[in-house]
């Protein structure tokens, strides 16, 4: 009899080994060389005024991909330095639109937006990437990165040879930036970094950076300018950049479980399309884009862990509660509470 | 094994959670309502509150388990030692001579105040801190406020809660408006988040975005205060009030005619009640009905209450959404009998505007205009609010009643100081009976430092709503509820001795002289090109030795030269 149960133990911890080593053999060859342990997001639109609704709706775009792709807002800092969707000058309130047919409303009904208006400045922005945020700070503004996470930084705005401007009124520099990046790999605030830029002379803006593990793409190199994807009559402003525009339509066809590549979303603007050259710096980064799954950085990773200790869950015993709560409530009688008069009558009776 | 594993886990897991439910009663409780009123302007005023009423102790330990209270909010009066706090952020402006009064008057802009527990040490520091906590909490730029911007009014606030002595100290208070911010869906996600059902049921369904800021008026507003837990008062619960007010201008959202619905008003129909709620009810104020336009509800309303307030008398069709047995989405539709008949428009007794005065950049003023139609005198008092960079005089303060200067029966005046805290004027008068009282002010245009102008400097800057407190005798307008009360239904047949209004006027712009930003450039262009200009000849002129020189004449003169004086010299000598 006991021979016969220990048999049918064997068997079924052979079993078991087996069917853990066919789950071996059917992972992905890159799933488990991701490397790192969380995935974070800065997305960051620097101009104001409402003839800047592409940037804004640039911005909403990635927010959207990214928040779809599974990263929480805890861990998304969206900056938006106007507010377009409530805007008197836009006829569809609370809503900002990637095309002129209304196709995506990359507003939508669930947004948190963590710096807004004059809240988006250099020092802000320099300050979230470096973690030297004032006390006091709420967590929803801050970017609680360690060294295993993956950052997607997304800037978009009016860019010019080696500077990104802030609110038409200061501008950080390809300089300030690269050493801000230099300081959060010091201190060990990152993993790797996907940088995307939507600007102007967008290349100048990587150009400086000397950090490791960056991986960066320009909407144009540095002399060209980016160019806008169409006008919306019914707004009467251009609606949406053009690099963007098509890496949203890419990623609006990716999901969560997909296996594209950061190499097929490098290539997501051809030229011909762009009409502006699509800028890519890989020499900092030491993996091969083509073998980094896109939901590396526009994805979000679960932090599993597997434990096979017991925890012990006890109740705690009523009879100790009710004398705590009873003595309490023998306390309370000598206060004497009564609502506060709402108007000082006071002064008007003398 | 896993199965096994799954089983027990999920086994201690149901034990917690009975045993939690089991061992810390937690006495709290949900109520969703709507209030519906048609104005007779041909608006319609939409009321949301969800009560939260939890019968605790307002104590920083209590806030570590919550059940209905959102936890969020709890740990952050808790940490922060709040005592009272009220929240508004506001879209629009509410026009109290069309429309009567709301339930929660609101400044347009944010609005922020909150009494601190009286063991609170640094209180600067701390609403600082609280402000700052809450932008995280409710996306909004709250981190702006501080000193600089922040009053603590003596009057016109009062805790509006339970307090444990009879005397107020005002010290613990602190008031702050920001005029300019704007309201959208990233104030209303993160707000619905506070809710029990958040938006997945319940009447919070019914905010959907696109609906609620298309609106002519939307006002989100979040109000905690401890109250009395049953009559005798000896024991204190947390009361949370969280409130949308919107006005709908059907004349505009309507095709045509006046009728609304719920499905026209906020796109969708009611799929239920929230079922941790206690109670659910939607009211629709059918007064008007009698009095102006006359509209037929369907379906019928199962109940009709009565409600005489103050000597006014008002009508309410009653909804109860948890005794209705829905099946899809339940709808509430007003049709009217004819197409736009407006009611006829009774002005609530107290109402007021405001104004800027006068021309060019130099000098201005402000006016306050208080209309009292009461028949009687009404005592006020009035708030204004200041920022530091409009330097007030107080020697200019007029008040005019009717042609007549009255005197003030108190004064309360705080200058600003640049940078460190605004202007405080809190002016207590009794408005004579049917009156206009003009209460003015005079203030300079000055200019900034280079870097405290925002972006868009030419936009102008924001003044901040006047407050204007008053306890009114009459009942008629009037929509708010009563100091004991805590939900809707607690507003009827809610006769006291007085209603407490507090106004709040428009906000007000001004353009400061604002200095041509591109100036510095045009400054470095133009010196650069004067000193190009001048340095070339100077360098010249000091560095070369000038010295004189015979001139090398040109060859072709020459030649015309040594001809003329031979041909002169040949004459010379001929003759």
């Amino acid at each position: 009899m006991a021979n016969r149960i220990i048999n049918m133990l064997l068997i079924l911890l052979l079993l078991l080994v087996s069917s853990i080593s066919t789950i071996r053999r059917s992972v992905p060859e890159n799933f488990a060389r991701a490397g790192h342990t969380n995935n974070w997001a800065v997305l960051v639109d620097t101009s104001r005024f409402w003839f800047n609704y592409r940037h804004v709706a640039n911005v909403l775009s990635i927010y959207r991909s990214v928040k779809r792709l599974g990263i929480p807002d805890s861990q998304i800092i969206l900056m938006v330095a106007d507010d377009m969707a409530c805007n008197p000058r836009n006829p569809r309130p609370a809503t900002v639109f990637n095309n002129a047919n209304q196709h995506i409303n990359v507003y939508g009904d669930d947004v948190e937006v963590d710096y807004r208006g004059y809240e988006v400045t250099v020092e802000n922005f320099v300050r979230l990437l470096t973690g030297r945020s004032p006390p006091g700070t709420p967590r929803s503004k801050q970017l609680l990165t360690d060294e295993g996470s993956n950052v997607l930084v997304y800037l978009t705005g009016h860019g010019g040879d080696g500077f990104l401007k802030f609110q038409d009124s200061e501008e950080v520099t390809s300089q300030e930036l690269a050493d801000a990046v230099e300081q959060m790999w010091q201190k060990r605030r990152y993993h790797e970094i996907f940088f995307m830029i939507d600007t102007c002379q967008a290349a100048s803006l990587y150009e400086k950076f000397y950090s490791p593990n960056i991986l960066s793409v320009a909407s144009s190199l540095v002399g060209e300018d980016s160019l806008s994807h169409h006008v919306d009559p019914a707004i009467g402003v251009y609606i949406i950049d053009r690099y963007t525009y098509y890496a949203l339509d890419f990623l609006e066809r990716v999901e969560p479980d997909s296996t594209k590549t950061m190499g097929e979303f490098l290539a997501v603007c051809p030229k011909r399309v762009c009409i502006s050259t699509v800028g890519v710096r890989k020499d900092l980064f030491s993996r091969d884009p083509h073998k980094v799954l896109i939901t590396d950085f526009f994805g979000s990773l679960r932090p599993v862990e597997l434990t096979v200790s017991g925890l012990n869950v006890t109740a705690i015993p009523r009879t100790q509660n009710r004398t705590r709560r009873s003595q309490k409530e023998r306390e309370v009688p000598d206060r004497k509470l009564q609502y506060a008069k709402q108007f000082p009558t006071f002064i008007f009776e003398s | 094994m896993m199965v096994v594993l799954h089983t027990i886990f999920s086994g201690l897991l149901c034990l917690q959670c009975i045993s939690s439910v089991i061992c810390t009663p937690q006495k709290d409780y949900f109520d969703e309502e709507l209030l519906l009123k048609p104005l007779p302007s041909g608006h319609v005023y939409a009321y949301f509150q969800f009560t939260t009423l939890w019968d605790v102790d307002f104590e920083a330990t209590s806030f570590q388990h919550c059940h209905l209270f959102p936890r969020a909010l709890g740990e952050i009066v808790g940490r922060y030692n709040v005592q009272e706090l009220h929240i508004s952020l506001t879209e629009g402006l509410w026009r109290h001579e069309t429309w009567g009064y709301p339930v929660h008057d609101a400044a347009p802009g944010a609005e922020l105040w909150a009494w601190f527990k009286e063991s609170t040490k640094n209180i600067d520091k701390t609403w600082k801190e609280l402000a700052g906590a809450l932008s995280g909490l409710l996306c909004v730029s709250f981190n702006f406020v501080d000193a600089s911007n922040s009053l603590n009014p003596e009057f016109t606030f009062r805790p509006a809660g339970i307090v444990s002595s009879g005397a107020v100290n005002s010290s613990y208070l602190r008031y702050s408006t920001l005029p300019r911010e704007i309201v959208c869906t990233e104030n209303l996600t993160p707000w619905k988040k506070l809710l029990p059902c958040d938006a997945k049921k319940g009447l919070s369904t019914l905010l959907n975005a696109g609906h609620i800021h298309n609106t002519n008026y939307h006002s989100l507003g979040l109000h905690l205060r401890p109250v009395c837990r049953d009559t005798t008062c000896s024991q204190m619960s947390v009361e949370l009030r969280q409130t949308v007010s919107l006005v709908y201008d059907m004349v505009i959202l309507g095709t045509g005619n006046q009728d609304w619905s719920i499905k026209k008003l906020f796109g969708i129909g009611l799929s239920g009640a929230c079922p941790l709620a206690t109670m659910s009810n939607i009211y629709i104020d059918i007064a008007l009905n009698e009095t102006g336009a006359h509209f037929q509800l369907t379906p019928t309303p199962p109940a009709v209450i009565t409600s005489t307030r103050g000597g006014h008398k008002s009508k309410f069709a009653v909804y109860d959404i948890k005794a209705l047995d829905i099946d899809g989405m339940f709808n509430i539709a007003a049709v009217y009998s004819s197409s736009r008949v407006y009611g006829v428009n009774i002005p609530p007794v107290l109402f007021a505007n405001r104004y800027i005065i006068g021309y060019g950049q130099e000098r201005g003023g402000i006016v306050t205009k208080l209309h009292n139609g009461h028949w009687q005198a009404l005592d006020v008092v009035y708030l204004e609010n200041i920022p530091w960079f409009i330097p007030l005089y107080l020697h200019t303060l007029k008040i005019v009643a009717n042609g007549k200067e009255i005197k003030p029966l108190l004064k309360r005046f705080i200058p600003g100081k640049a940078r460190a805290r605004p202007y405080y004027l809190e002016v207590a008068l009794r408005l004579p009976a049917r009156s206009i009282t003009e209460i003015s002010l005079e203030f300079d245009y000055v200019f900034l430092k280079w870097q405290e102008y925002p972006p868009d400097a030419n936009h102008g800057f924001y003044i901040g709503a006047a407050v204007i407190t008053s306890l009114l005798p009459v009942g008629r307008n009037y929509t708010g509820l009563p100091q004991d009360g805590s939900t809707i239904t607690s507003s009827f047949n809610a006769s006291r001795d007085g209603y407490l209004v507090q106004l709040r006027t428009e906000t007000l712009i001004i353009t400061m002289p604002t200095p041509d930003f591109s100036m510095p450039y045009n400054v470095i262009c133009l010196t650069c090109t004067v000193i190009a200009l001048a340095f070339g000849p100077l360098h010249n002129i000091t560095t070369k030795r000038l010295r004189l020189k015979n001139k090398e004449q040109n060859y072709v003169i020459r030649w015309f030269k040594s001809k003329l004086t031979r041909s002169s010299e040949m004459k010379e000598k001929q003759s």
